[in-house]
């Protein structure tokens, strides 16, 4: 079974032993959400960067695959470009979609540390077959 | 050299390094940086800033809110900022700096060292000679339940219901079978819970650190399964092959349907705090 998204499929079935190539959403999770934080001059305002991440996930599963057939739909998307954004608005949807989604997981055991999107919740979209 | 005034860029802080110790660097010599300028070292006592004079006019913090809100600019940017970070820790350990750390000037990057040598030099040292290792696992929560209940002793939540080959159309049955499915769906995400605590609760006595991170909704991804783990683990540099194969066995072992071993990476994950 080979993951969708990712430049790299062939990464996850072996590991380089020199640097490569690496996928987008590793390195957004990385340098957007990691690293060591210091309060520099310029304040860049990263939302809430669950939040933030949780809306990058989103786009980034769309964009690498939307790219390879050529669509660039968010470019003309008023709440994915740069132009319309009400960021306390999408804030709060943002809020409630989460909300929602971990309402649905109250039956599951959750584990400490993983207090992101929500670990137990059963897919309703399969891409491929397992 | 003077740079312009205006703005720093800062991508990751390292032991002393000469400018020459950067122009010299493969992947780095001649590697445009996010504002499309050179790449410097910014010197402090024992530590190096990696930096890049950027034009203070397109970093303000409204031009960068704007480009990190834009698909094809937040890719440029995060790859660049990720390809420095890369060619520095190539060099021996490094502190990467989140993205979007930008200082008015080189002085007060220079301050910034100084004013925290103890806690970098400390934080670098512990790093040294290791590296990140990402594993993230996947696991189908219904075939995990189905290989539990087609076990003889295991407990069927739904089994005293469930009455093959004769239909029971009244409420009661239908509310036996809802509340059956429910129940094998919790159990199947318990199980799925426990496969990503096994791996990591394996792989924790193999690595120096190890940080847990938000999972990924699979729904959001498009991935298929539930993302049972998502953990970054530190660990000597030499022993990430053997590390790579026992997070893949280890997994298998838990269950897990499908799992990513990424690496090497620059130490992002363990940044910020250094254990004890």
């Amino acid at each position: 079974m080979s993951r969708e998204w990712g430049p790299t499929p062939a990464s996850r079935e072996r590991l380089p032993t020199h640097p490569e190539p690496a996928s987008l959403a590793d390195i957004l999770e990385r340098v957007l959400d990691k690293g060591i934080v210091v309060a520099g001059d310029i304040r860049v305002d990263l939302l809430d960067i669950e939040l933030l991440t949780i809306r990058l996930r989103l786009l980034i599963a769309s964009v690498e695959r939307a790219r390879e057939m050529g669509i660039d739909w968010w470019e003309h998307d008023p709440t994915l470009s740069s132009g319309a954004r009400d960021l306390a608005a999408e804030n709060q949807l943002l809020r409630e979609r989460i909300g929602a989604l971990e309402a649905g997981t109250s039956g599951a055991s959750r584990r400490a540390g993983h207090d992101g999107a929500p670990a137990g919740t059963a897919p309703r979209r399969r891409k491929s077959a397992g | 050299m003077s740079p312009p005034a205006g703005a720093t860029w800062v991508y990751a802080l390292s032991g002393r390094l000469g400018q020459a110790g950067l122009d010299g660097l493969d992947g780095l010599d001649g590697l445009r940086g996010i504002g499309g300028g050179q790449v410097r070292a910014l010197t402090s006592g024992p530590l190096t800033a990696v930096v890049e004079s950027v034009d203070p006019g397109l970093f303000s913090a409204e031009k960068l809110q704007d480009r990190l809100t834009d698909p094809a600019d937040l890719e440029l940017v995060a790859r660049r900022h990720h390809d420095v970070v890369v060619a520095v820790a190539a060099l021996g350990a490094a502190l990467p700096f989140r993205l979007a750390t930008v200082y008015l000037s080189d002085e007060r990057v220079r301050t910034l060292l100084s004013e925290r040598c103890d806690e970098f030099c400390q934080a670098l040292g512990w790093l040294a000679d290791r590296t990140e290792c990402g594993v993230k696992a996947w696991a189908d929560a219904e075939a995990l339940n189905r290989a539990r209940t087609a076990q003889p002793s295991a407990r069927n939540p739904g089994g005293r219901t469930a009455r093959p080959g004769r239909a029971d159309h009244s409420g009661a049955a239908y509310l036996a079978r809802r509340r059956a499915e429910l129940a094998a769906r919790a159990e199947g995400q318990r199980l799925a819970a426990r496969c990503g605590e096994e791996i990591h609760a394996s792989l924790v006595p193999l690595a120096a650190a190890s940080r847990l991170h938000p999972l990924h909704d699979t729904r959001a991804t498009g991935e298929t399964g539930l993302q049972v783990l998502n953990a970054a683990y530190l660990i000597d540099s030499a022993s990430l092959p053997a590390f790579a194969e026992s997070a893949r066995t280890v997994a298998a072992r838990a269950g897990a349907c499908e799992v990513a071993v990424t690496g090497p990476w620059p130490a992002y994950s363990f940044a910020d705090q250094p254990d004890a």
